[in-house]
């Protein structure tokens, strides 16, 4: 490698000047270490550029002094005394004047209130971010249940509109004359003309899972199943399969999801259309 | 005091030793940077900033890469043409040339400005247009070779040898000065 023209190349000081890529510093750096001539070089422009500043410049202004200074404050470390440290002839003692303690207390103390209301208030944070989850959580449970209750509302405003508009017929059907359930009591309501019928559960026992109540329409041409009735949802109105004729509604106890014909020994309850 | 003990103190956060490195290279990195940013007040600010950060970064310095000075003053460089470009100055109405630098300092009021300028002048008057041109606009205007080498449509290796070229006058009249 020539040495001179790398030197001339005008590398070097726009090494100085910062402005190389780091793979070009790299490059600079390891032929420094490996040409005297080079490091030489740079070494004489660094001087050279630190006695143009030098010479070119003023002294900043002693109010910017003053300001540095109160900036670094809190960072200077005060001196720990050298003899705990070890060897006293290697260790180089930077006395602590006086006028320093009195700041140097303060800001331990300053340092030490500030490290404690960093504890509680990263504590305070912690529980505040943990109660903002849990809050968060209670809205979502919130919001679900608020569409469920739009969703029941909007559903019983609907039936309580076919109630009003329609003309319903009220069909007891009681339990009274069979073996299951005496007490048994779940109406329906039908709109003969809109063919609508619904069921109310009065008073009617829990099933097994492996079973179901069906309701049955029973007419001319026979029993016709007209949908399942859950047994908890009491004194609440349940849409079934509309109907047209029928003379009488039961309900018997079915295997699970219902039957194509009524098991007639399992009635539960009936009534007739009046 | 040596570079190595300078820096040790620096990195252990020594108050006497800071001052020290304030008291030596204080002139010299205020320079890198009002002769950016020539508003004596933004200024200050500016050195006041980047002062600062060379004393809480000295534990980025690392000595295998340069030496100090160069390092603290391109600190003070990139802050000074920061805020150059940043939209806080304007720099309407101010050229920022040599002459601003040289006569703006002379007509400073107070002699210690005044002696702190002596030799300016005489370095400058050495270097011919190309060189003056090329140290006005790295030294005083805060641009990098490229831009230069892009805004004023000069190959790149003319402005490196052209920096190369004036930073040895300036050599050669430090020395003589």
């Amino acid at each position: 490698m020539n040495i001179q023209s790398y030197i001339s190349s005008g590398k070097l000081e726009l090494f100085l000047l910062g402005e190389l890529t780091d793979r070009e510093r790299e490059e600079v750096l390891d032929r420094a270490k490996r040409y005297p001539e080079i490091q030489q070089e740079l070494n004489d422009l660094e001087e050279t550029m630190f006695a143009f500043d030098s010479m070119t410049g003023v002294v900043p202004s002693q109010e910017v002094k003053d300001k540095i200074f109160t900036s670094l404050e809190s960072t200077f470390i005060l001196k720990e005394n050298p003899k705990l440290i070890g060897d006293t002839a290697q260790v180089k003692v930077i006395p602590i004047t006086s006028a320093w303690k009195p700041f140097a207390i303060a800001a331990s103390i300053a340092a030490i209130l500030a490290s404690g209301a960093a504890f509680y208030y990263a504590d305070k944070y912690q529980e505040r971010n943990q109660q903002f989850t849990a809050l968060l959580q209670d809205q979502s449970v919130m919001a679900d249940n608020l569409n469920q209750v739009k969703f029941d509302y909007e559903k019983k405003g609907s039936q309580l509109d076919k109630l009003i508009a329609g003309d319903y017929k009220k069909v007891k059907m009681l339990g009274d004359s069979f073996e299951l359930q005496k007490d048994a009591r779940v109406d329906v309501l039908w709109d003969q003309e809109a063919e609508d019928v619904f069921v109310a559960v009065n008073q009617l026992n829990g099933l097994s899972d492996e079973l179901d109540y069906q309701l049955w329409a029973i007419g001319e041409d026979g029993p016709v199943g007209i949908g399942l009735v859950n047994a908890g949802e009491k004194m609440a109105l349940q849409q079934m399969k509309s109907v047209a004729d029928a003379g009488t509604f039961a309900i018997t106890i079915e295997p699970k999801g219902g039957s194509i014909a009524p098991n007639l020994e399992k009635l539960v309850v009936l009534g007739e259309v009046s | 005091m040596q570079e190595e003990q300078l820096i040790a103190g620096l990195r252990a956060k020594d108050r006497k030793t800071t001052e020290y490195l304030y008291d030596k290279y204080s002139r010299a990195l205020f320079a890198v940077v009002s002769r950016i940013v020539f508003d004596k007040d933004i200024a200050e600010e500016v050195f006041h900033d980047s002062f600062v950060k060379i004393t809480n970064k000295i534990d980025r310095y690392e000595e295998t890469k340069g030496r100090l000075y160069t390092w603290m003053a391109n600190i003070c460089r990139n802050s000074a043409i920061d805020k150059l470009r940043s939209k806080e100055i304007s720099q309407a109405g101010k050229t920022n040339t040599i002459d601003d630098f040289v006569y703006g300092m002379e007509s400073q009021s107070g002699t210690q400005e005044h002696i702190d300028g002596i030799g300016v002048k005489e370095l400058m008057v050495a270097l011919n247009e190309d060189q003056k041109f090329i140290i006005e606009y790295i030294y005083f205007k805060g641009y990098t070779h490229s831009e230069v080498s892009e805004e004023f449509e000069i190959p790149l290796g003319t402005v490196k040898s052209r920096v190369r070229a004036a930073i040895q006058v300036l050599k050669k009249n430090v020395a003589r000065i």
